[in-house]
C-alpha cells in the first residue's frame, strides 16, 4: 500500500454486507463491505450533512419506461443516506438524482491480507 | 436590499426574438348561448332527448359569484346574447378594442360534468362545431381550443383526433378539477391524441367534480377564485410524476388562468422530495423541476399584483425562463386583465414583448400558419 493508505480494519469486521463509520485522523469515512468488495467516502451526505454510515445500501430503481415494471439494477451498488434518502452511487459517489452537481468524496479502498485499506490521497 | 436583476436572456430563451405578432390573447371565452345553438351539429335521437328531458345545459354554480355570468358589466352585448356569446359584439369589443392579432377562445361548457358519456360526446363535439363555424369562421383573429368529455377517454381521443385536423384549432381543454389528475394512467389515450396532433393541453381554471379543496367545501367564491392553484398543482404534480413527458416527450401543457407565482415554490418542494424519493416514480430521466421548465407555460391573467411589483419581477426570474408567460385577459370575465395595464412597467421591455406575443406565438406555433 501507498504511504498514505490506513488500515482500518479487518475485513471480517465489517460483515458481508454493510457500512461502517471509520475516523481516520480528522477524516469521518464510511466503508462499505459488499461482498467481497469494499469502497470507502466521505461519512457526510452532500445535503444535510448525514451520517451516511447509518444509511442503506440498496440497488437502482430503475424502470424501462412511465408505467413499466420498475426493477433493481442488480450490477448497481448505492448507498441511501438515513435521513432524507439522497441515494449515492458506491463507485463514483455521485448521487443518482444529479450526478453532477451532488456527490461526495469517494476514496480508493482495497483488502489486502484480510484487512481492509483506505487510500485518503 | 431587493434586488431585480435577471440573468441574461440570451442565456435562458430566444423564443420570443421572432414575431410578426405583437398582442396575443392566450384566454378569451366563447359561450353557448343556449342549447338550441348546438341542436344543427347533433343526431336527431339528442334532439328528442333534450326537448323530452328539458335539458338546457350542464353543470350549475355552488358558489353564486357576485359577478352575473361572471361577466363584466360592459361585456353584455346589446343583441341580447350572452358575454361572450355574440362574436361581433367580442371582436369590435375584444380584438378591435385592443388590438389583439390572435385570441384563443377557451368554451368553458362543462362536457365533462354530464355523466351520460354517449350524451356528453355528442355535446363535446358539438360544442366544436359550433366554435368552428361560430367563430373561427366568423374572424382569422380567433383560434380554437377542442373539448373533450374526459371520462371517455377513447372517445375524447376519437374527438381530437377529428377536430384536431382543423388547423384553427390549436389546443386541446381540460378543466383544472378534474375526476382525477391528468396523470393518471386512464388519461393515456387523451394524453397520446394530442401529442400525435401536435396539440397543447390548456389546462383551464375551474370545474367541481368534488369538493374543490384537498379539505372540503369553502363557503366562499372568494376562496373557489384565490384557491385555485391548488388544483393546478395537483395537475403539475401528476404530470410530471407519472411520467407523461417520458411518453410523450413532445407534449407540452398551458396552464391556463392559474396564477403562476406558486410555481417556484412547487418546483422546489418537488425536486427536494424526488431527490428522496426517486424509487417511487423511476422513470424520471430529471429533476421534476426541468420537466415543468420544458413542458410548461402559465398564462399571466389573473396577474399576481404583490404590492411591490419588483417581487413580481423576483417571482417571473424564479419560474426560470423568460418565455414562460403568456398574457391573457380572460374576457369577457370580470377579472378581466387589460392589455395596456395588467403587466407593471417594471418588466424590461423584451421580456415584455414575449409575454404580450413572442411566448404564445412560439408555443401554439402561430408564425408558421
Amino acid at each position: 500500500m501507498t504511504s498514505t493508505a490506513h488500515d482500518v480494519g479487518a475485513l471480517a469486521d465489517f460483515g458481508e454486507r454493510g457500512a461502517r463509520r471509520v475516523q481516520v485522523g480528522r477524516h469521518a469515512i464510511v466503508v462499505v463491505r459488499w461482498d467481497d468488495e469494499v469502497y470507502a467516502l466521505r461519512d457526510t451526505c452532500a445535503h444535510q450533512g448525514a451520517p451516511l454510515s447509518s444509511g442503506t445500501l440498496c440497488h437502482h430503481v430503475t424502470a424501462a419506461a412511465a408505467g413499466a415494471p420498475i426493477v433493481l439494477d442488480p450490477d448497481s451498488r448505492v448507498l441511501r443516506c438515513p435521513w432524507h434518502g439522497w441515494q449515492y452511487d458506491l463507485c463514483t459517489g455521485r448521487s443518482l438524482h444529479a450526478t453532477e452537481r451532488a456527490r461526495v468524496r469517494t476514496y480508493p479502498a482495497r483488502v489486502a491480507d484480510g484487512r481492509v485499506y483506505v487510500d485518503l490521497g | 436590499m431587493v434586488t431585480t436583476a435577471l440573468p441574461e436572456a440570451d442565456a435562458r430563451t430566444d423564443s420570443h426574438a421572432k414575431t410578426q405578432f405583437k398582442l396575443i390573447d392566450a384566454d378569451v371565452h366563447n359561450y353557448v348561448n343556449s342549447i338550441d345553438e348546438l341542436l344543427p351539429f347533433m343526431a336527431r335521437r339528442w334532439h328528442a332527448y333534450i326537448e323530452q328531458s328539458g335539458f338546457d345545459g350542464p353543470g350549475g354554480n355552488v358558489f353564486p359569484r357576485l359577478y352575473e355570468y361572471a361577466a363584466r358589466r360592459d361585456s353584455f352585448p346589446p343583441s341580447g346574447l350572452l358575454p361572450g356569446g355574440d362574436p361581433d359584439f367580442a371582436r369590435d369589443q375584444l380584438l378591435d378594442g385592443w388590438g389583439i392579432e390572435a385570441a384563443i377562445l377557451n368554451p368553458l361548457y362543462a362536457v365533462s360534468a354530464l355523466r351520460n358519456l354517449d350524451f356528453s360526446n355528442a355535446i363535446a363535439r358539438a360544442v366544436n362545431e359550433l366554435t368552428a363555424a361560430r367563430w373561427l369562421d366568423h374572424d382569422p383573429r380567433w383560434r380554437g381550443s377542442i373539448v373533450v368529455n374526459t371520462e371517455d377517454p377513447d372517445a375524447a381521443a376519437a374527438e381530437i383526433r377529428r377536430a384536431g385536423r382543423d388547423p384553427r384549432f390549436v389546443q386541446l381543454l381540460l378543466i383544472v378539477r378534474a375526476v382525477e389528475p391528468y396523470g393518471r394512467r386512464r388519461y393515456r389515450p387523451i394524453l397520446a391524441a394530442a401529442s400525435d396532433m401536435g396539440l397543447p393541453l390548456g389546462i383551464h381554471f375551474g370545474g367541481d367534480p368534488g369538493p374543490i379543496t384537498a379539505t372540503g367545501w369553502p363557503s366562499y367564491y372568494i376562496e373557489d377564485h384565490t384557491g385555485m392553484p391548488q388544483a393546478f398543482e395537483a395537475q403539475v404534480l401528476s404530470l410530471v410524476a407519472e411520467g407523461v413527458f417520458e411518453t410523450f416527450p413532445d407534449l407540452r401543457v398551458a396552464l391556463v388562468e392559474g396564477g403562476f407565482a406558486w410555481l417556484p415554490a412547487l418546483m422546489w418542494r418537488f425536486d427536494k422530495n424526488y431527490k428522496g424519493l426517486r424509487d417511487e416514480i423511476p422513470w424520471l430521466k430529471k429533476l421534476p423541476s426541468e420537466y415543468i421548465r420544458e413542458h410548461f407555460r402559465a398564462t399571466t391573467q389573473p396577474m399576481e399584483e404583490p404590492d411591490d411589483p419588483r417581487h413580481l419581477l423576483q417571482i417571473m426570474d424564479m419560474l426560470g425562463r423568460d418565455d414562460f408567460l403568456m398574457f391573457a385577459t380572460d374576457y369577457p370575465h370580470w377579472d378581466f386583465d387589460a392589455p395596456d395595464r395588467a403587466v407593471p412597467p417594471i418588466v424590461p421591455d423584451d421580456m415584455r414583448e414575449g409575454i404580450m406575443a413572442g411566448n404564445a406565438a412560439a408555443f401554439y406555433d402561430f408564425d408558421r400558419a
